[in-house]
């Protein structure tokens, strides 16, 4: 199927059109492994790699909105992030996971971006497409308001703090995989999370906690 | 001596060793920290982020796309590419193999000494025929293989072919002066003579 789609994203999100054609994905690539998937990029199979960023693209905003805490930088930096994994795609020898490769590149990208551009949160109405099912419009408008104020204290903590909480608590990495991705020892990611830790606790007070 | 914060993280992710765990149980200041490293670990994860429209990931996707499209293929990196990195170690090998055959079919004890070589370009295929004729290199099969190989070969061939390539082994050791080059010459016989060759 070789439609073309033209869009226009509704409301407070960026107003980008965007006219591009489908790629059919090819039949068999969805179901390639990574390094399969890789092979076939490198082979020139530029569906292959839309096939890569369909499978990891949430995860790799969602680091990048760690980071930032808001939607348009976010988006920008993943799409670096792609590129960027794009470009690189023949450094990647499988050693680790396609997905820890990427929160490199991404966690690169973001302390990159944070030291040269102090990031803006979002504003409460940025966020009006978190699922609302099944709580209160009260209790979710307190949970938002707790959320922005985490939020707005990760932001302020130093880059390798705010990295380290970032993939331990979010991603759910391991202390030896975070020690991977930031290029430091286990004693050192487990002292910057500590140090994260303590330094947030500070900066909430007793308002959250 | 209260406890590490790595073996406070180590127990608030519940896999602290059972020593920090007996001193936990003494000490009220770890027990205070521990406490508060957890209600803020519970109170950080309790956040959310904001979910984009299913329409978003379809616009991301376009995007990514546009950019690889206009990136083209992905660039082959050089220490990566294996046609590019092993002929040229495998050249420069044989480029040193070589410079050391000859320097060690000259290099016997009670030989005369070497002939200097020019600092002028030499074709290969003269080189060789002296060397040949001296009679102390009769015999040597290493360097009339090397003679036969490189007989046809003229001085532009051999430094197109890179053999010869300005700052190489083989070109530094073409054009020492005779000083240098006993210089060399002496010392390759400590180091033979050493290593009991």
């Amino acid at each position: 199927m070789a439609s073309s789609l033209t869009w226009t994203l509704p409301g407070t999100w960026p107003l980008r059109t965007v006219t591009q054609p489908m790629r059919p994905v090819e039949p068999g690539l969805a179901d390639l492994d990574e390094r399969a998937l890789v092979e076939a990029c490198l082979r020139g199979q530029s569906a292959a790699f839309d096939v890569i960023v369909e499978r990891h693209r949430r995860s790799v905003y969602l680091l990048c909105y760690r980071f930032v805490s808001n939607h348009e930088d976010a988006s920008d930096l993943s799409q670096d992030v792609f590129l960027r994994a794009y470009r690189g795609l023949r450094s990647f020898r499988g050693q680790s996971s396609l997905a820890t490769w990427l929160y490199r590149i991404g966690v690169n990208v973001c302390l990159n971006r944070l030291s040269a551009k102090k990031p803006l949160s979002e504003s409460i109405a940025d966020r009006q497409f978190v699922d609302e099912t099944a709580e209160s419009a009260t209790d979710r408008l307190l949970k938002d308001e707790r959320g922005a104020r985490v939020r707005a204290a990760i932001a302020q903590l130093p880059r390798k703090q705010r990295a380290t909480l970032v993939l331990r608590m979010y991603h759910e990495m391991s202390h030896q995989e975070i020690a991977d991705v930031l290029g430091s020892s286990v004693g050192a990611v487990k002292a910057n999370f500590f140090h994260a830790l303590s330094n947030l606790k500070k900066m909430l007070g007793g308002e959250v906690l | 001596m209260h406890l590490r914060p790595d073996e406070l993280i180590d127990l608030a992710e519940g896999t602290g060793a059972e020593l920090s765990a007996t001193h936990l149980a003494e000490c009220a200041v770890c027990r205070l920290h521990l406490a508060e490293l957890k209600a803020t670990i519970s109170a950080a994860a309790d956040v959310d982020v904001p979910e984009p429209s299913p329409l978003f990931w379809d616009h991301f996707s376009a995007r990514v796309r546009q950019a690889v499209d206009a990136e083209g293929a992905p660039r082959r990196s050089f220490w990566t590419w294996p046609s590019v990195v092993i002929p040229a170690i495998s050249i420069a090998t044989a480029v040193l193999a070589v410079a050391v055959t000859l320097t060690r079919g000259r290099a016997e004890p009670g030989i005369a000494p070497l002939p200097s070589v020019a600092p002028a370009p030499v074709a290969l295929p003269v080189a060789s025929v002296d060397l040949l004729a001296d009679p102390q290199s009769a015999g040597d099969t290493a360097l009339t293989l090397v003679a036969e190989l490189s007989s046809d070969m003229d001085f532009e061939t051999a430094r197109e072919a890179g053999l010869a390539a300005r700052g190489s082994a083989e070109h530094a050791v073409t054009h020492l002066a005779g000083s240098e080059l006993r210089e060399l010459q002496r010392l390759l016989q400590e180091e033979l003579a050493r290593s009991g060759a």
